[in-house]
């Protein structure tokens, strides 16, 4: 009897010593070490966090928002091949979904317990990690924010970002759909009016957030600019106007998804499709799916004139097929890799200040271009 | 600990129902070995991760790890109650994460004091359990699927409450107190600071009550006997509707302890967040050595299964490893230990 409990007590720690060693040789390809040659000595350069990395090599821990998406493998790419040429020791972790804060904030935790010579971080929630990036802060541990950054941190937290202007890329998709749909809206009258969907994979995280609001208000503004005032924005607290749909000619319609879950985008994507819209724009990867879970592929868009964001094989496909009209892309692999040689910079005591890291607008016709082909990933 | 609640739960099966056709004395020791098990097994993750991690073994981590403990240390002391009643409440994730965005919402929307709010999330809580007792001991509905209802329910109502909206909790810089008394309390020393983990001391207070309920009063006494035999414990006389409800409301009380513990520590709470959390809870439960049919468990070992899984979310990062291997491990974990509790039961008929 008590040998029994003796075994079965060992066969527990046994079966998880094996499991945690299969997952160390597993996992210790994601660590990033650096090639010989680079003999970084901290003391020519006093850098701030010099005193907790002497003798190592040094350390940037990057946090993203997700591992999920294709998006996020590029930006790893980037980032990979920044810690291979500075010789620098990396590990790149992400939450499951972007919905898991408590799993983000959990992972600063532990990056900060290592006592990183630099992080960088995309923030779910700025409000979560208040704690940590004072504690950063104090510490003199430089935070570089990338992606969608770390809006409204505690000032001087945040050393640099590199990033995609977001309302920029959303003004991008504005711009690029309304010369295919002017006709259409011009026709718009108040009590018969043509309606645009707009499909928001949150209210809730920076980025996205800006990419709608970027097209919001891009678009209200071309349509003011050919004279068509009555535009009402409906669909979502966050963004109405005020303006009834009744008395408008243009209705925006915005549809937030319930949760992130492809299933809960696709219903978002599915429930502005069934209004009888001219045009549709999904303004992330998982809202672009949506759009495409809803409509066979893309293939039931019909005549209604669909713009995408960032890439992936589907909305690619789609593109390619022409039921997309376009979509825009951000550039993945650059974010990583300014991200990290940011929080080299920064950790060899250089000024470091904010990359903008750009976004282009693709399209059937130049998909396959030089200056194109490398930034949409499937 | 183990032992006072074996020898409480026996007393009081003798009290109230007859001894004979219970079953439970025969089964009652080798609870103490699981829960011997589960400690033995928490002590190897934790030595383990001290010898493979970076910095595991320091301070910083500790308080990471009852940082990562606290909420969910909360629901699953409190659904220790419903498992031990034989029941379970896959309710208490959205439940917890539904109270707390009430009580956020009354103190930024409402604009409610805050300390109001918190009453609110305590309230919504009860009424969460409330509802869960009278749909399984009233209505007699099954509480799997009572509570697959509710669960839906709560995250309905939160996305509805908050009309879609992320609410945020109040920083440390808003409202000090908060954090200081549910999360930590930061003693400021040179440039930083030293943290006192006063949500973890709230933690083991709830702990300590909870472990005096279950094992001296009248409420601990009949939720092992209804989850021993619930036929038994009706006829002799205890009235099974209302301690049936009990333990729901206990668990939905706790849940929504769990949701202020992660609105101080995460600050951010999205509407309709919270599924998945309660399977975290129930996990811990099994590891900790409750049974799946009922009559068996205690909250000390419900809280070393919640201290295994934050030592693999904390300790995995330390190897440079993904968390989400946390999940694979703490599976592997849950099988093993109910797997051991059934072969020890087939050896003891």
């Amino acid at each position: 009897m008590k040998m029994k409990k003796i075994l079965s007590t060992l066969a527990l720690t046994l079966v998880l010593g094996v499991a945690l060693t299969s997952c160390a040789t597993g996992g210790t390809a994601t660590t990033t070490t650096a090639k010989a040659g680079d003999a970084t000595t901290v003391a020519t350069t006093a850098g701030p966090a010099a005193t907790t990395t002497t003798g190592a090599k040094p350390y940037i821990a990057v946090i993203s928002k997700g591992l999920q998406h294709q998006f996020w493998q590029v930006v790893k790419k980037g980032a990979e091949a920044a810690a291979a040429k500075y010789g620098v020791d990396m590990t790149f972790d992400g939450p499951a979904s972007e919905s898991e804060i408590a799993a983000q904030v959990t992972m600063l935790d532990s990056a900060l317990a290592k006592k990183p010579s630099a992080i960088c971080l995309a923030a779910l929630s700025t409000d979560s990690v208040t704690d940590q990036l004072n504690k950063a802060l104090a510490a003199k541990i430089p935070v570089i924010g990338f992606d969608s950054g770390v809006p409204n941190a505690p000032a001087g937290s945040i050393w640099a970002n590199a990033s995609t202007d977001n309302k920029v890329a959303g003004a991008l998709a504005a711009t690029n759909m309304y010369p295919a749909i002017k006709d259409l809206v011009k026709a718009g009258t108040v009590g018969k009016a043509v309606r645009i969907g707009v499909v928001s994979q949150d209210a809730t995280s920076e980025s996205i957030k800006s990419r709608t609001t970027g097209f919001i208000d891009k678009m209200v503004e071309l349509l003011k600019a050919d004279g068509i005032t009555a535009v009402a924005v409906v669909g979502h607290d966050m963004w109405k106007n005020g303006t009834a749909e009744k008395d408008a000619a243009v209705i925006l319609d915005v549809s937030v998804a319930a949760t992130s879950g492809a299933a809960d985008c696709a219903t978002a994507a599915s429930t502005v499709l069934n209004k009888d819209v001219i045009a549709v724009y999904g303004s992330n990867e998982s809202a672009a799916n949506g759009i495409l879970d809803a409509t066979e592929e893309g293939a039931k868009l019909g005549k209604i004139v669909a713009v995408g964001f960032d890439a992936g094989i589907r909305q690619k496909t789609a593109v390619r097929a022409g039921y997309f009209l376009g979509s825009v892309t951000q550039d993945p692999y650059n974010i990583g890799y300014k991200a990290v040689e940011l929080a080299y910079q920064a950790f060899k005591g250089e000024t470091v200040k904010d990359v903008d890291t750009g976004c282009k607008f693709y399209t059937k016709a130049n998909i396959d271009s030089a200056d194109i082909k490398d930034l949409v990933y499937d | 600990m183990s032992v006072g609640t074996n020898t409480g739960n026996g007393a009081a099966i003798k009290g109230t129902v007859p001894n004979k056709g219970l079953g439970i004395k025969g089964k009652a020791p080798k609870k103490v070995n699981q829960r011997l098990f589960a400690f033995a097994a928490l002590v190897a993750i934790y030595i383990l991760f001290c010898l493979l991690g970076k910095n595991f073994f320091s301070f910083e981590t500790a308080l990471n790890i009852l940082d990562a403990s606290n909420y969910i240390g909360f629901m699953a002391i409190g659904v220790t109650f419903v498992i031990i009643s034989g029941g379970i409440d896959l309710s208490l994730g959205t439940v917890a994460l539904c109270s707390a965005m009430v009580g956020g919402v009354a103190w930024r929307v409402w604009g409610l004091p805050f300390w109001v709010g918190l009453i609110l999330v305590l309230v919504t809580g009860v009424a969460f359990g409330l509802f869960n007792g009278l749909l399984v001991a009233r209505l007699k509905l099954p509480s799997f699927i009572a509570t697959l209802g509710t669960m839906m329910i709560a995250m309905g109502l939160s996305s509805i409450v908050s009309k879609v909206q992320t609410i945020t909790y109040p920083a440390r810089t808003e409202l000090p107190w908060f954090k200081n008394i549910f999360q930590k309390w930061q003693v400021p020393n040179g440039t930083s600071t030293i943290d006192i983990p006063t949500g973890a001391v709230i933690l083991l207070i709830v702990l300590l009550i909870a472990h005096v309920i279950l094992t001296k009063t009248k409420i601990g006494r009949y939720t092992f006997a209804i989850g021993s035999n619930e036929e038994a414990a009706r006829l002799s006389g205890v009235n099974v509707v209302f301690w049936k409800t009990v333990p729901y409301v206990i668990s939905s009380f706790c849940a929504a302890l769990g949701g202020i513990a992660y609105g101080c520590t995460y600050t951010t709470i999205i509407p309709g967040y919270g599924q998945g959390l309660e399977l975290d809870a129930i996990a811990a439960c099994f590891i900790g050595g409750a049974s799946t049919t009922g009559g068996i468990g205690s909250v000390f070992g419900t809280i070393i299964g919640v201290f295994i899984m934050s030592c693999l979310k904390l300790g995995l990062p330390s190897m440079n490893l993904q968390p989400h291997y946390q999940k694979l491990l703490t599976g592997i974990v849950v099988i093993i230990a109910v797997l051991i509790d059934i072969s020890q039961q087939k050896k003891k008929r």
